[in-house]
């Protein structure tokens, strides 16, 4: 039993650095190829801004006799800002006392009030 | 019944079972004027999204999924209304994302 365990230890030490030598020749091969797919996928990505391809038939929004069915357009036909609107508003700072201040400690003041009544139902 | 045929008039151009919200004013002579709105933005939002209620529980339950291209029509169709003519589409656009929110509807790009 003993002399299995000293033989396998001093098999696994000969082979350790072969295979630590194996591995880093394969990394370096694998590195190249996923950069050339990752620059094809994000350029088809930045194309599409919607998840609704142009074409689509909007529902219920011709309430109007004899209206023709809305259709979706693409995504260039679309203001730049409708992209924008899901993310959170950004604020120029003005330095003290200007908009961006104000906005920060009201929406800092709503949590305060916030946790401290959920605080007094515990 | 004056006011039922002139409703009906006015209103002609639009499908039957559409709520038409109306503001009227009557005078103390009995005489009255009103004006007609668009569909209010809560059905065309359900309309658009295919639900028949919103959540009991906003922004805890999710009813169901809205592009921001439902909403640019929706706005669009908001803005023919004269309470909103001085509003930028924008500004209608970010209004009827927060009725959606109310109805549970998640607004994806």
């Amino acid at each position: 039993m003993s002399f299995l365990a000293l033989s396998r230890s001093s098999i696994r030490q000969a082979f350790s650095p072969c295979l630590a030598r194996g591995y880093a020749a394969k990394s370096s091969n694998t590195e190249r190829v996923p950069n050339v797919s990752v620059k094809d996928t994000s350029a088809a990505e930045e194309k599409t801004l919607s998840s609704c391809p142009p074409g689509t038939i909007l529902e219920g929004l011709n309430y109007l006799k004899g209206q023709p069915p809305v259709i979706a357009l693409p995504d260039d036909e679309y203001p730049p800002w409708l992209w924008d609107l899901m993310k959170p508003k950004v604020y120029e700072d003005d330095g003290p006392g200007g908009k961006a201040e104000k906005k920060r400690l009201r929406r800092e003041n709503q949590q305060r009030i916030k946790d401290q009544n959920f605080m007094k139902t515990q | 019944m004056d006011f039922c045929k002139e409703f009906n008039a006015r209103t002609a151009h639009i499908e039957p079972g559409v709520p038409t919200p109306t503001l009227i004013t009557v005078e103390p002579d009995r005489t009255f004027s009103f004006i007609t709105k668009t569909p209010p933005t809560t059905y065309l939002l359900k309309k658009t999204a295919g639900i028949e209620k919103g959540t009991g529980r906003p922004g805890h339950e999710v009813t169901g999924t809205i592009s921001l291209k439902h909403v640019y029509e929706v706005a669009k169709i908001k803005a023919k209304d004269a309470h909103l003519k001085h509003l930028k589409l924008e500004s209608i656009a970010s209004t009827v994302v927060g009725t959606a929110k109310s109805l549970g509807l998640q607004v994806v790009p």
